[in-house]
């Protein structure tokens, strides 16, 4: 029967420079689909407690899904492995033109272990693997390293992931770059790929992605589009990417100003889509297979950062590499957001790292070295200290580049009042004083503190729920809603899905696209169940390395400072709110107290019997 | 005077976002990859442009010109260049002289391919979100000919 699977995993082993291709089995395809339940799966199977993210033993994986390199709106890959960061399951979702890639190398996805013993990128061409040396490429920058690449392969239409100096060094919060300019950016997969001597991969594939019913697929696929053109929430993406998130976010109270130390910003326009398009926009750019082309592509012309080009500065890097750092001019924004992209560092932590430490010169707990200024508003300083934790130049830099959690445990105890993170992944761009449901997405996002497990923003601050309205500040039924977001877009996670385009794609149509694609009808509820175990199977892995309630809890800025100001004024997320959320939250997960997964709630979804998907290499 | 029709392609216009592509490569081939498809988006300057390319429909067709079994001919109603598998001998001498690369074999199929304007309803344009391409003709006087290559 034909399927849009390829059929098989390519597992890489660097130590002894081998490869070889691996069947995907039919248990793991009907139970896990793909994407993150791949990579949920294999993470549990294939790396076991305790390994250091940053050894050999850890696996670094890439996963499409069922849906990826198809006539199927928007789809997406992603990157998985165990955190650096964080210590926890890490998956990190990237769009651009690699994922489709994988499939039409053959490959369901690619599995990475060992460690190269001189640094080297992988060339996949369809069946030929080749582990070549990187040489003079290794040192260089993100993006010129896809260019290098390319030529050395004199394959133009090859994709490519890479890391920039910041993975190389191993710097904790380092990204994959992926082609195009899109990243694998939260969580370190960078710094992992560093550790295993891998500076790249480079693939291409001649091989047809196939589904199962071509007109069923296809009437499914022209469904999907149609919602993509009807729905309001695509076309605020068409027209200005995630940018008109800043003033929105700063008039509903949750934009990050100061290292949050408040949530609200009065310069805030300067920076969203008013001042990007003032100063930076020229022309779309879309992801493969999407119509709705949120890349606003553009280029600095003028003042002090000219001439360079640049992507849109998405909401996440224009808060926190701006309001949060309290910078205005967008295109000194999209200066430092380039420099974390040719760099290799994820743009929202570096942002988060770089609040901490001008919070903490201002309070006298850290020195500026000679000539640079740490302190709120100041460009250079932020660029100093982007460079010296990329290429570990100074104590200072070497010490930053471990993350907020680790730097403000060197620095002392007053210091982690403010090092804004959950589980070591530093705070996404919505303070959750007075939105307390988004605080429990951040408490108990698998990765860490991430927004995109279940943005629960739209709903705290008075949309309706199922047709019901949700009261403010309360935390009575907050995790109930929650956990349905997080079930829904795991499940979809597995397609891979964008975040954007789900929001105009029903549960309906990504139903009649996967049926049609693989031959398996499945309904609109298909999702949920999926969801649910793929979040358990990641649950799993997190409490097997040891994460327990004590950890589902956020940083203490947002638990015992009220907000000084602005919409929310007065208001926190308790440590009763923390503790009566994360109570419900266990409950209706089927958790006991600590949060780990019942014996009833694994055998309701299957996990319990689950075969394994094979010994470690 | 005569309409032939071609696709054309607006960069301007054009995201990269290859749903033409897998369109197309769907059509002519039962499955997706955008290598396969009959044309090509060069993304340039840090993705800062998209330049599609796609089948000219020659008025003096080289591919057609140089196929030594005079696979390559006009369909009557829209003149594009359209191949004859029963004639092709994969020779891929279109491919070596085409100037854009827009003709040549399929490595499954064994035969040239090439944009034959699905017919006078390009999937390609209908699938584009922002009308980087559009179905256009241009008048082309009267002849006698008709095998280009003739």
């Amino acid at each position: 029967m034909a399927d849009s699977y390829m059929g098989k995993f390519l597992l890489v082993d660097l130590t002894n420079e081998a490869s070889r291709p691996v069947p995907t089995p039919q248990w793991l395809k009907d139970q896990f689909v793909g994407g993150k339940g791949f990579g949920a799966k294999l993470l549990y199977d294939l790396v076991p407690k305790g390994v250091d993210a940053l050894s050999p033993e850890n696996a670094l994986m890439f996963f499409p899904g069922p849906l990826t390199a198809t006539a199927a709106p928007s789809m997406r890959a992603c990157a998985v492995t165990k955190s650096p960061l964080t210590g926890t399951y890490l998956d990190s979702f990237f769009g651009g033109r690699l994922g489709p890639e994988i499939k039409y190398a053959g490959y369901d996805g690619i599995i990475i272990f060992g460690k190269a013993p001189k640094p080297v990128y992988l060339w996949i061409n369809d069946d030929q693997v080749e582990i070549r040396p990187a040489g003079d490429i290794w040192g260089t920058s993100a993006l010129e390293a896809n260019a290098l690449i390319k030529d050395e392969i004199k394959e133009p239409e090859a994709m490519l992931a890479t890391i920039g100096q910041a993975g190389e060094n191993q710097v904790l919060f380092a990204l994959i770059c992926c082609e195009y300019n899109r990243q694998a950016g939260r969580g370190g997969a960078g710094a992992v790929m560093g550790s295993k001597n891998l500076k790249a991969v480079a693939i291409k594939g001649s091989r047809l992605v196939k589904v199962h019913d071509p007109e069923a697929f296809d009437k499914a696929c022209q469904g999907a589009c149609e919602e993509i053109s009807l729905s309001t929430e695509c076309a605020v993406y068409t027209d200005g990417g995630t940018s008109s998130a800043v003033p929105w976010s700063n008039e509903i109270g949750t934009l990050p100003y100061k290292n949050y130390y408040t949530q609200s910003d009065p310069q805030a326009d300067k920076i969203g889509d008013e001042g990007q398009k003032k100063h930076l926009f020229l022309g779309k750019a879309a992801c493969f297979g999407c119509p709705i082309r949120c890349s606003q592509m553009g280029a600095v012309r003028t003042g002090k950062y000219s001439n360079f080009i640049t992507d849109i500065v998405e909401y996440e890097s224009a808060a926190l590499l701006g309001s949060n750092l309290d910078i205005h001019d967008p295109r000194a924004v999209a200066h430092l957001t380039k420099l974390c992209d040719e760099y290799g560092l994820d743009s929202m932590s570096a942002g988060g790292v770089i609040g901490f430490a001008f919070e903490a010169a201002e309070k006298g707990v850290i020195e500026a070295p000679e000539g640079i200024t740490l302190a709120f508003g100041n460009v250079q300083g932020a660029e100093y200290l982007i460079r010296s934790m990329a290429f570990q130049e100074e104590d200072l830099g070497r010490l930053l580049s471990q993350g907020v959690k680790r730097a403000s445990a060197v620095l002392g105890k007053q210091t982690m009042d403010y090092a804004m993170h959950v589980k070591g992944l530093e705070c996404p761009a919505w303070g959750p004083r007075g939105t307390p449901g988004m605080g429990l997405a951040y408490m108990t996002a698998d990765r860490g503190g991430c927004h995109q497990r279940g943005f629960m923003i739209g709903y705290d601050v008075g949309d309706e729920y199922n047709g019901v309205p949700v009261e403010m500040y309360q935390t009575k039924g907050r995790a109930g809603i929650l956990i349905e977001l997080q079930n829904y877009l795991a499940g979809t996670d597995a397609l891979v899905k964008c975040d954007f385009s789900q929001c105009g794609v029903s549960p309906e149509s990504f139903a009649a696209m996967l049926s049609a694609a693989t031959g398996r009808q499945v309904d609109e509820d298909y999702f949920d169940l999926l969801g649910e175990r793929i979040w358990n199977q990641t649950r799993l892995f997190n409490v097997r390395e040891g994460f327990l309630a004590k950890d589902d809890t956020l940083p203490k800025r947002f638990v015992k400072q009220v907000l000084p100001d602005g919409p929310h004024k007065g208001h926190c997320v308790s440590e009763a709110d923390m503790d009566y959320m994360r109570r419900d939250y266990y409950k209706t997960r089927g958790w006991d107290e600590e949060g780990r997964p019942e014996k009833k709630t694994l055998q309701k979804l299957d996990l319990d019997k689950a075969p394994v998907f094979m010994e470690r290499p | 005077m005569a309409k032939t029709f071609f696709i054309k392609t607006n960069f301007d216009l054009c995201t990269g976002c290859s749903l033409c592509q897998l369109a197309c490569s769907q059509r002519l081939l039962g499955g997706y990859n955008p290598h396969r498809a009959l044309l090509r988006i060069t993304h340039k300057t840090e993705n800062l442009y998209h330049f599609p390319t796609v089948c000219n429909q020659c008025e003096n067709a080289y591919c057609a010109n140089v196929c030594p079994v005079k696979a390559i001919s006009r369909d009557p109603e829209t003149r594009a260049l359209v191949v004859d598998h029963e004639k092709c001998v994969g020779c891929n001498l279109c491919h070596k002289y085409c100037p854009i690369e827009m003709a040549g074999v399929d490595p499954d199929l064994k035969k040239s391919v090439k944009c034959d304007l699905c017919g006078g309803d390009p999937a390609c344009v209908k699938v584009c979100p922002t009308g980087a391409l559009e179905l256009a003709w241009r008048m082309v006087p009267d002849r006698e000919e008709e095998a280009p290559n003739g």
